[in-house]
C-alpha cells in the first residue's frame, strides 16, 4: 500500500510537467491543427535559459535561492514566450494552409532548436545547481518532498490561471472563437494572427516554467530533454481531448500515474513502449480522448 | 548529360577510388535506397512517416540474427528480411492509414521509437550493443569483405530498387498514387480506395528499406539500436525533401549531398543536425520542391505558394480590420 | 536551372576529394584515438583525448621519435557500435600506426574487430569489459583491470567492510555495466547469508527513477549498487536519498567522475564507488597531474593518466621496434616488460590484459573522492 502510494506521489509529479507541456499542444493543435514538434525543445530552452539565468545570478551574489528562482523563472518564461511566437512567425504562419509542408517545417524547428542548445550550451548535460533540499512533509515511509508540493501546486494555480483566461476574458473568447472558425472569427473583427501569436506565447510560457521546474528536480539538463517528453506530453493531450484544456491536464497526471504504476510494477524499462502503446491506442480506438476534443472544423 | 556523367562516376569510384572514398559511395548507395523507399511514401502517396527507420531496422536484425545465431547465408536472408518487413508495414499500417495525416507522423514516430527500443531491451536482438559480428555475403566460395565488392553489391540493389522505382511510378498504382496526391475526394469519387493504395505505399516502402537493412547489416558486420531511432528516420526524409519529393533523381543527388557534406567539411559534421533543422525549414518556405524536383514537388509548390498567398492575406485582412 | 543547381552542388561536394592524397615520407606518425566526444559521456572523451595530445606533445618537444613527429587523430565513437566502427574504418584507412583509446565498452569490442582485420595495435585505456581481450585478438591490449575482478572485489567489500546481508543491484543493461553487474552477483551468490534481493536495468537518458528507486526501497537493502555510467549514476544516487531508500548506497567505476558528485549535491556524502585508483592517489600519476594541470588548466579526469600510459606505450613501441609497421608495433606491445607509467609499472599477460591490476573503494567526503579500502 505504502509503495503503491509513493508510486502515485511519483507519477503525480511527472504528470505534472507532462501536463504543463501538455497544454501547449493542445492549444496550438486547437486553433491550427498542428502537432507543434518543437514544443517539448521550447520546454529544453526554457531549462537552458533558466540555468543560464541562475549562473548568472550567482555571479551577481543574489543569495536568496527564493528570489533567485522567482526571477530566474519570470525572464526564462518571458524569453521562451517570445520565442515561441517568434517560432510561429518564422516557420510556421505561411505554411498554415500546407499540411505536409507546415508539418516538415515543425521537424525543422525541432532539430533547430535542439541543435542549437547541442552548440551553444553542451554536446552532453549540464548540472542544475541544487538550490532545495529534499526536506518535505511525509507520512510513514512516503517521501514528499517540498519542491514536488511546489511543482505541483503552482502547475495548478498555473493552469487554473489558463483556465481562467481562456474562459472568462475576452482575448480568451477569441481564442475559442478561433478554434471554431477562423474565417468567421476574422469576419467577427478577431486579429486571428495576434491571437494564434498569443497561444504559441501561453503555451511556450508554461513549457519553460516547467523546464526550469525540472532543472531544479532532477538536477540534470540535456539539449534532446524535450524530445521524449514532447511526445509524451502529446500523448497526454490526445488522451485528455485535443484542444481540450481540463482534457490536457487530466491526460498529463493520468499518464504519468500510469506510466508510475506500470514501470514499479511491471517494468521500468518498457515505460515508454507503454506511454507510445496508450498514444497508438488511444487513436486507433478513441481519437476524440477522455473528454472530447476540441479542433478547429477546416484548415 | 548530368546521368552520364555520375552513371561514369559511379563505376569509375571502386576502380580508382580508395577504401575510404568507396566506402562513403557505398553509404551514399545505402540511403538512395532508403530515399527511394521513402519516396514511394512520402513522395507517391504523401504520407508523412516519421518512423521509416523501424524497417531499415526490421530488415538489419533479421539478416543479422539469421546469419549470427542461425549460420544462414546472406541470400535466404533477403527475402526474410523484405517479408518482415513487408508484414511489420501492414501491421502498423493497417490501423493507422484511416488517420488524420498529422495524427499518422506522430503515430509513425511512436511506432519506429517502439521498435527502436525493443531492440535496445530484448537480450533476443543483443540489447543496447546489438548483433556484432555478422558474417559478409558469399558467392559460392568468393567472399565478399572488400570495399569493392561491397560497393558492387550495393549498386546491384540500387539498380534493382531503382528500376523497381521507376516502374511503379508509371504504373497504375503510381498514377493512382498521383490522383490521390492531386486531389484525395476526386479520386475517391473516381472509384480510387485512397485507404488500400496508401497501405500499398506504405508496404513497398517498408520493403525497400528492409532490402536496404539486410545489405547495412552485412557491410557493418555490427549492428545496434542506434542506427535505427528517430534522427535516423529524419537523415532519411531529409534525403527525400532536399533532393525533391518523388523525384527519382533528386533521390541520388538528396541521398550524395547528405552523405558526402558531412564527410568532405568536418566543421560541417558538427553543426549537421543544426544545418538539417534550419534546411527543412527555409526549404519548405523557399523551395519546397526540392533540388530536381518532379511533378509531385510541383503540386507541393503549388499548395506551399496558395497557403502563404491566403496567409498574407489573411494577416492584412487582421491589420485592416482591427477592433478590440 | 535544376541541372544547373545540382552540377554546382556535385562541384562543391567533390572538391575536397581532390585534396585528399596519401602521408609522405617525413609526414607525422598517427595514433589514433577514438572516444565519446558527442553525448553524455563526452567528458571522459574529452579528458582521455587531451592526456594523449599531453603525451603527444611531450615526445614531440624531445623531437619525437624515430626523426619524426607525432599526431594524435581523435575521432567520436560516441561511445557507440556503429560508430565506432565507422571510426575504426576512417582511422586505418587514414593510415594510424596504432591506436590507443576508448572508453564504452560496447564501442570498443565490435571496433577492436576491425582493427584485428586490419593488423593495427589497439591499447584501451578505459573499457574494462572481459570480452574485449577474450576474444583473443593478438593486437589487443588494455592498461585496465577487468570487470571480472572490479566485480568480485566489490562483493567482497560489500560483504566484509559494508557487512551488508542484503545486496541490490541496479545496471542500465549496456555491455560494460551488465557485465560488471553479473560479475558482482556471480560473485555473492551462494555466500551464506547473502543474498541478492534485486536484479534490474534502468534505461540510459532516463531521468526519473523514483519508480525503480521505490521498487528497491520495498525491499530494505543493506547496500543498493549501481554499475552503468555517472550521468544516471548521479540521478540516481540523488533520488536514492530524497526517496529515503535505506541502506548504503555504491556505484562502480564508471562514476569515479567529479560530475557524478556535482549531480548528486548534498545526496553524494556517504556514497561508495569501486574503482581503480584515481591519479590523485597514486604516487607515480603525481607527475603527470601536475603537467596535465599546466598544459590544460583543468584537473585530469580518471582515466587521463590510463590514456596517457596507453599512448606512452605506443611511442615507446615504436621506439623499440625502430619502425612504423603495425605488426612490429604489435610485437613490441607485446613484449612490453615492466614500463613505468603514470599509474605504476604495466605488463601485459597472454590475453593482453594488464598484470597485477589495483582495485580500491572510494567514499565521497566533502563533495570529493577519498580512499577507503586497498584491495
Amino acid at each position: 500500500m505504502q509503495i503503491a502510494l509513493q508510486q502515485l506521489v511519483n507519477g503525480l509529479t511527472v504528470g505534472a510537467f507532462y501536463a504543463l507541456i501538455a497544454l501547449g499542444y493542445t492549444m496550438v493543435y486547437g486553433i491550427i491543427r498542428l502537432i507543434n514538434f518543437a514544443h517539448g525543445d521550447i520546454y529544453a530552452v526554457g531549462a537552458f535559459l533558466g540555468l543560464s539565468l541562475f549562473g548568472l545570478l550567482a555571479v551577481l551574489h543574489v543569495g536568496n535561492p527564493v528570489v533567485e528562482t522567482l526571477l530566474a523563472l519570470i525572464v526564462s518564461m518571458g524569453a521562451t514566450g517570445l520565442l515561441g511566437v517568434l517560432l510561429y512567425r518564422a516557420a510556421y504562419r505561411p505554411l498554415l494552409h500546407a499540411r505536409l509542408s507546415i508539418l516538415i517545417s515543425a521537424i525543422g524547428a525541432s532539430l533547430t532548436l535542439e541543435y542549437g542548445l547541442f552548440l551553444i550550451y553542451s554536446p552532453s548535460f549540464l548540472v542544475y545547481p541544487h538550490l532545495f533540499g529534499r526536506a518535505g512533509p511525509s507520512w510513514g515511509s512516503i517521501q514528499v518532498s517540498w519542491l514536488q508540493v511546489l511543482i505541483f501546486a503552482s502547475s495548478m494555480v498555473l493552469m487554473g490561471a489558463l483556465y481562467l483566461l481562456v474562459h472568462r476574458t475576452k482575448v480568451g473568447m477569441a481564442m475559442r472563437a478561433l478554434a471554431i472558425n477562423q474565417d468567421a472569427a476574422r469576419l467577427m473583427g478577431i486579429n486571428v494572427d495576434r491571437v494564434i501569436a498569443l497561444t504559441f506565447f501561453l503555451g511556450s510560457v508554461l513549457a519553460a516554467f516547467a523546464g526550469v521546474l525540472t532543472g531544479l528536480y532532477y538536477s540534470q539538463i540535456s539539449f534532446l530533454m524535450g524530445f521524449l517528453l514532447g511526445l509524451k506530453a502529446f500523448t497526454a493531450a490526445v488522451l485528455g481531448g485535443i484542444g481540450n484544456i481540463p482534457g490536457a491536464v487530466l491526460g498529463g497526471f493520468l499518464l504519468g500515474v500510469l506510466e508510475s504504476l506500470a514501470a514499479g510494477y511491471f517494468s521500468s524499462r518498457w515505460k515508454d513502449v507503454f506511454a507510445f502503446a496508450i498514444l497508438i491506442i488511444i487513436l486507433v480506438v478513441r481519437p476524440r480522448g477522455l473528454l472530447g476534443e476540441r479542433v478547429v472544423e477546416r484548415m | 548529360m548530368l546521368a552520364v556523367a555520375a552513371v561514369l562516376a559511379a563505376i569509375a569510384l571502386p576502380i580508382f577510388g580508395s577504401p575510404y572514398l568507396i566506402d562513403v559511395g557505398t553509404q551514399v548507395l545505402i540511403y538512395v535506397m532508403l530515399g527511394l523507399g521513402l519516396n514511394v511514401v512520402v513522395g507517391y502517396a504523401g504520407l508523412l512517416d516519421l518512423g521509416y527507420a523501424a524497417f531499415f531496422a526490421i530488415g538489419a536484425y533479421t539478416t543479422a540474427l539469421l546469419m549470427v545465431r542461425y549460420h544462414a547465408a546472406f541470400w535466404p536472408t533477403l527475402p526474410v528480411a523484405a517479408l518482415a518487413a513487408a508484414l511489420s508495414g501492414v501491421i502498423i499500417g493497417t490501423p493507422t492509414l484511416r488517420m488524420r495525416s498529422d495524427y499518422l507522423a506522430i503515430v509513425t514516430l511512436g511506432f519506429g521509437e517502439i521498435v527502436r527500443i525493443a531492440a535496445t531491451n530484448l537480450s533476443f536482438t543483443g540489447g543496447p550493443e546489438g548483433v556484432y559480428g555478422i558474417p559478409h555475403p558469399k558467392i559460392g566460395a568468393f567472399v565478399l569483405r572488400s570495399p569493392q565488392a561491397l560497393y558492387v553489391l550495393g549498386m546491384a540493389f540500387v539498380v534493382l530498387v531503382l528500376a523497381g522505382s521507376y516502374n511503379l511510378a508509371r504504373s497504375r498504382l503510381g498514377r493512382a498514387w498521383l490522383a490521390i496526391r492531386e486531389d484525395e475526394a476526386a479520386a475517391q469519387a473516381a472509384g480510387i480506395y485512397p485507404v488500400y493504395f496508401k497501405l500499398m505505399a506504405y508496404v513497398l516502402g517498408a520493403v525497400f528499406a528492409g532490402a536496404a537493412g539486410a545489405f547495412f547489416a552485412v557491410k557493418l558486420t555490427a549492428i545496434n539500436p542506434s542506427s535505427f531511432t528517430f534522427i535516423q528516420s529524419v537523415t532519411i526524409l531529409m534525403v527525400i525533401i532536399l533532393g525533391g519529393m518523388g523525384s527519382l533523381p533528386g533521390v541520388i543527388l538528396g541521398a550524395a549531398v547528405i552523405v558526402i557534406l558531412p564527410e568532405a567539411l568536418r566543421a560541417f559534421d558538427q553543426v549537421r543536425m543544426f544545418a538539417f533543422g534550419i534546411g527543412l525549414i527555409v526549404l519548405m518556405l523557399v523551395r519546397p520542391q526540392g533540388l530536381w524536383p518532379s511533378r509531385i514537388g510541383q503540386i507541393e509548390r503549388r499548395v506551399v505558394a496558395e497557403s502563404e498567398a491566403s496567409v498574407a492575406a489573411g494577416v492584412a485582412a487582421d491589420a485592416a480590420a482591427t477592433t478590440e | 536551372m535544376r541541372r544547373v543547381i545540382s552540377a554546382i552542388v556535385l562541384l562543391v561536394l567533390f572538391m575536397p576529394f581532390t585534396a585528399l592524397g596519401a602521408g609522405a615520407q617525413g609526414a607525422p606518425i598517427k595514433i589514433g584515438v577514438p572516444v565519446p566526444l558527442s553525448g553524455g559521456n563526452a567528458k571522459m572523451g574529452n579528458d582521455i583525448s587531451q592526456a594523449a595530445t599531453l603525451a603527444v606533445e611531450e615526445w614531440n618537444a624531445k623531437g619525437g621519435v624515430l626523426g619524426r613527429k607525432l599526431e594524435i587523430v581523435a575521432f567520436d565513437d560516441a561511445c557507440d557500435a556503429q560508430q565506432s566502427v565507422t571510426a575504426a574504418h576512417k582511422l586505418v584507412d587514414g593510415g594510424v600506426v596504432a591506436v590507443a583509446g576508448g572508453y564504452c565498452s560496447s564501442a570498443a569490442i565490435p571496433a577492436s574487430a576491425v582493427y584485428h582485420d586490419a593488423g593495427v595495435a589497439f591499447v584501451a585505456d578505459a573499457s574494462s569489459n572481459p570480452k574485449l581481450t577474450d576474444q583473443g585478438f593478438e593486437n589487443v591490449f588494455r592498461v585496465i583491470g577487468r570487470d571480472d575482478q572490479q566485480g568480485p572485489y566489490a562483493a567482497g567489500f560489500m560483504m566484509n567492510t559494508l557487512k551488508a546481508k542484503k545486496i541490490a543491484i541496479i545496471h542500465d543493461n549496456t555491455l560494460y555495466a551488465k557485465g560488471l553487474a553479473d560479475a558482482t552477483k556471480a560473485a555473492l551468490e551462494g555466500k551464506p547469508g547473502v543474498q541478492v534481493v534485486f536484479f534490474d536495468a534502468v534505461t540510459p537518458g532516463e531521468k526519473d527513477f523514483s519508480a525503480v528507486l521505490t521498487k528497491v526501497k520495498s525491499l530494505s537493502p543493506d547496500v543498493t549498487y549501481y554499475t552503468g555510467y555517472y550521468p544516471e549514476g548521479g540521478l540516481i544516487a540523488k533520488q536514492f536519498k530524497d526517496l529515503g531508500v535505506p541502506g548504503k548506497f555504491m556505484a562502480g567505476d564508471a562514476n569515479n567522475d567529479p560530475t557524478f558528485i556535482s549531480e548528486a549535491g548534498p545526496a553524494s556524502e556517504g556514497v561508495y564507488v569501486t574503482s581503480t585508483p584515481l591519479p590523485q592517489d597514486q604516487s607515480s600519476a603525481k607527475s603527470f597531474i601536475d603537467r596535465y594541470k599546466k598544459r590544460w588548466n583543468q584537473d585530469p579526469g580518471p582515466y587521463s593518466a590510463l590514456e596517457y600510459d596507453a599512448v606512452n606505450v605506443v611511442i615507446n613501441a615504436i621506439k623499440q621496434s625502430g619502425s612504423t609497421d603495425r605488426a612490429a608495433i604489435i610485437k613490441a606491445i607485446t613484449g612490453t616488460k615492466n614500463y613505468q607509467g603514470a599509474t605504476g609499472a604495466i605488463n601485459f599477460d597472454k590475453k593482453g590484459d594488464r598484470t597485477s591490476v589495483l582495485y580500491i573503494t572510494y567514499i565521497i567526503k566533502g563533495g570529493k573522492f577519498v580512499p577507503v579500502g586497498v584491495s
